[in-house]
């Protein structure tokens, strides 16, 4: 993806917390999904959030997006409370779910035009955006047809361009690379180091621990709803007491957990 | 701080004093109603031109099936009117007002439900919802669009079955010019009722109804039955009652059990006072039940999107959350059942049906619906057993057994298609995996239509076996109405999987938005027009014979009251063979 397209949008002072999760339990009837999560992201970090299956990923997301609401804590995003402020936090953040949601009838531009519209940007700049995007994602070809004619990895490169092109200040990814060839995902690693440097937070959820290793500044391990480890590779390095790659050091600390996910 | 978004002004927290905002943004007053109204237009023009591309046969079909049926109703309508007039029928007025009534009141209170089911899949369970409520959408505005949706989608039948009784009627009574445009002022103003008031129920009932959802629509659910049961019981003796006798009081006393139709504060009323007014040039009176019927309606829709305001994303929250204690699925005696009624197909055909019914009885939506179908049978045993006590004439044996048999025609007809019409297009893009099993397509198809045939055939021959012998009809009569109900219920089920797979929308994941489309109503209306053809062929002539002969205990029917049974049947061969080969034919040039 051709980086030059990405600008740097200047939402949040340097230095301030983008996510701010306090004391964040969230139960689903008797489950508890998400048990006292703690989380500070700064602006401009690329954060990687890395768990089995069902450990809380996608619940913490949820929550991160306003779809969800904590049972107890608060969640905050940019300074807005999700609860009380949640549209002006969701002002700020862009999602792209696993599973990507497009309108089937619509085009991809006209999807990059609702985009726009519903995040009030003016026309012109509108235009220019949509022209960035859709050149750094390699949609010309296909951008005017209907996205029910899109296969996978054209969906998730449109959803994507929809997700930046309104410049969000945090940008949440589950499992961005599925469905992705090669070439592309080697540009998606680009452009997440791009935007992270131009100030944008990126937050992402992924098993492809390779990626999370080699992008991420700092890695959370969550299993049960409890964060297990937290901080840069040296940090999980220490926590785990041994060295290895990310793959080795999460299968230590995942599997050094009794089932009431707290560390044995 | 002029660069700051309105939002912002709002009294945030300290701390987001420090946000500024992006380039390129507007700081006009929040236009998310345009939003919103550009991105319909959008997709309802790309969605025609699609279909027009992709289908001109089938889009004109559909669109020529659709006037042939309003045609069907609208002649229909204008005879029974126009008869009325010409025998001068005593208290026409009366008749029509009441039956206006009636026909609103039973239309509004099926838009309860039909808006409601289909606006809590589009609020609480859409992956467009969990799309739209991860962006700066507001909450109200989200429920608005989705609202529109939801009244769009369940009404539209309504308006198009409406509107030619309506203009049938005007045309018999020869009203003034402004009757016509009124209409679908009526008809509009009157959805937003329904529609409003189920939303409102949805949200709430979201919100604060008890974890356990389930149970909570089942108890509802039995309740709206009962209160139910209790009217139409009554209504059931003193139509009794009026048959029986010819005196005032009688006819009176039916007339009172619509005592709610007719009340000042039921909108139906004002719907039918309107109208009324408007047909006999009466300006002022048209005009004012039409004020009525929009600002209350415009003030419950406004209530609605209150609630929507506050309760949506945590009602959304509630449902997502709303977590219960792990559950096993596994296979039960009511699959084995299901696979013991279809012995007569091969082994891999059996196993689709079960896996349909298997997928039929794990969703709670169909649940709720099909407790209402069972409430409506319940309902007839115990009128059956009300009549027997009353010892009826043989005359009114026969009227009501024909009533049975016309009824639980027209429940077969709801319930197929409700429950069958989807099948097809619920399996959406999961089809491959049918499509990659050793089956021919046409297997599957033949699967869900045995699933239906068997299903329909066993509860529609139960019931009406049970009414004729409470009713104590001779054995001719019962054979026949066997008959003719069997005969519906094969060739309704034909009616269903055919159209379904020929009229599919894979891309729809609730049921009932694909049951009150496009394709769903032509298959209503189709499934409608096919009994009258049944019934008439076969089940009326012998009653007409009856009516003739003067209805001894045990009636030697004349040769001919019989003709029209092989021309019903044949009718029956038609309503499977015909739409199933269409199905088949534009399943199997469906790619995935």
């Amino acid at each position: 993806m051709r980086q030059s397209a990405i600008r740097n949008p200047q939402f949040l002072k340097r230095g301030w917390n983008v996510i701010e999760i306090t004391g964040v339990t969230k139960r689903y009837g008797p489950k508890v999904a998400v048990s006292d999560l703690n989380l500070s992201v700064p602006d401009g970090e690329l954060f990687a959030f890395l768990g089995p299956n069902g450990a809380g990923k996608t619940t913490t997301i949820k929550m991160l997006c306003g779809l969800l609401f904590p049972t107890e804590g608060t969640v905050e995003i940019g300074g807005f409370d999700m609860r009380t402020h949640g549209d002006q936090a969701r002002h700020l953040v862009s999602y792209v779910p696993d599973q990507p949601f497009l309108y089937e009838k619509l085009s991809g531009r006209e999807f990059l035009q609702f985009t726009c519209d519903m995040y009030r940007m003016d026309r012109d700049h509108a235009r220019r955006r949509m022209a960035e995007v859709i050149d750094t994602f390699h949609l010309d070809e296909f951008v005017d047809d209907l996205t029910e004619r899109y296969s996978h990895g054209m969906r998730q490169r449109t959803v994507f361009a929809a997700a930046l092109v309104h410049e969000p200040k945090l940008l949440i990814a589950d499992e961005p690379t599925v469905g992705l060839d090669p070439k592309s995902i080697r540009e998606l690693k680009v452009l997440l180091r791009r935007l992270t440097e131009s100030g944008t937070t990126v937050f992402l959820s992924t098993h492809t621990l390779d990626i999370a290793q080699e992008l991420a500044d700092r890695i959370g391990i969550i299993d049960r709803g409890r964060m297990l480890g937290l901080g840069t590779m040296t940090d999980l390095r220490t926590q785990a007491a041994m060295d290895g790659s990310l793959e080795d050091l999460f299968l230590k600390i995942t599997e050094g957990v009794d089932a009431a996910g707290v560390p044995a | 701080m002029s660069d700051l978004p309105l939002e912002a002004l709002e009294a945030p927290p300290t701390r987001t004093r420090e946000v500024a905002v992006p380039s390129g943004r507007r700081f006009t007053p929040d236009d998310q109603a345009g939003v919103f109204r550009r991105l319909r237009y959008r997709l309802s023009v790309n969605g025609l031109r699609t279909a027009w591309a992709s289908g001109k046969v089938k889009l004109i079909s559909v669109l020529g099936t659709s006037v042939l049926v309003a045609a069907f109703v609208f002649g229909l309508s204008w005879y029974g009117i126009d008869q009325m007039f010409k025998f001068n029928v005593p208290a026409k007025g009366l008749i029509v007002g009441g039956l206006f009534d009636l026909m609103f009141f039973t239309l509004g209170g099926m838009l309860i439900f039909s808006t409601g089911i289909i606006l809590y899949a589009s609020l609480f369970t859409s992956p467009e919802a969990r799309f739209l409520l991860c962006s700066p959408a507001r909450a109200d505005r989200v429920f608005a669009a989705k609202f529109q949706a939801a009244v769009a989608f369940s009404s539209w039948a309504f308006l198009i079955l409406g509107v030619p009784i309506l203009v049938a009627y005007g045309i018999v009574a020869g009203v003034p010019w402004y009757f016509y445009p009124l209409l679908p002022l009526y008809l509009l103003g009157y959805v937003l009722l329904p529609g409003s008031v189920s939303a409102m129920f949805c949200l709430l009932f979201v919100r604060f109804a008890p974890r356990n959802r389930r149970q909570a629509l089942v108890v509802l659910g039995a309740i709206a039955v009962a209160v139910l049961a209790v009217w139409l019981i009554r209504l059931g003796v003193a139509t009794k009652a009026t048959i029986m006798t010819s005196k005032k009081n009688e006819v009176e006393g039916l007339i009172s059990q619509f005592a709610l139709l007719q009340s000042p504060v039921t909108p139906s009323h004002w719907m039918t006072n309107g109208i009324v007014a408007a047909a006999r040039g009466e300006v002022m009176n048209a005009l004012v039940p039409l004020g009525m019927l929009w600002t209350n309606g415009l003030m419950l829709y406004l209530g609605a999107a209150l609630l929507a305001k506050q309760f949506y994303r945590t009602g959304y929250d509630r449902v997502v959350g709303g977590g219960r204690g792990k559950k096993v699925y596994r296979a039960n005696a009511l699959d084995r059942v299901m696979e013991w009624s279809v012995f007569y197909l091969d082994k891999p055909t059996r196993i689709l049906v079960v896996k349909d019914f298997r997928t039929f009885r794990r969703d709670p939506t169909q649940w709720v619906l099909l407790s209402i179908f069972a409430g409506m049978l319940f309902l007839g045993a115990s009128n059956y057993r009300a009549i027997i006590k009353n010892d009826l004439a043989v005359l009114d044996q026969y009227v009501i057994s024909l009533v049975n048999v016309s009824a639980t025609c027209v429940l077969l007809c709801a319930g197929l298609s409700r429950f069958i019409f989807p099948l097809i297009s619920l399996e959406g893009r999961k089809f491959w995996i049918l499509g990659l099993m050793p089956v021919k397509r046409e297997q599957i198809l033949r699967g869900k239509f045995f699933f239906a045939a068997t299903v329909s055939t066993a509860f529609a021959e139960t019931l009406t076996l049970v009414g004729d012998l409470l009713l104590g009809l001779p054995p001719g009569a019962i054979a026949v109405h066997l008959l003719t109900v069997g005969v519906a219920a094969v060739g309704l089920s034909g009616l269903n999987v055919g159209l379904g797979a020929y009229l599919p929308n894979f891309r729809e994941t609730d049921p009932s938005k694909i049951v009150v489309g496009f394709g769903g109503t032509m298959n209503m209306m189709l499934g409608l027009l096919f009994l009258v053809v049944v019934v008439t062929l076969m089940a009326a002539p012998v009653h007409a014979a009856g009516v003739a002969k003067g209805y001894g205990v045990n009636p030697d029917l004349p040769t001919w009251s019989y003709f029209g049974v092989p021309l019903g049947l044949l009718a029956g061969v038609a309503a499977v063979v015909l739409p199933m080969r269409a199905g088949a034919r534009s399943l199997n040039a469906t790619e995935f």
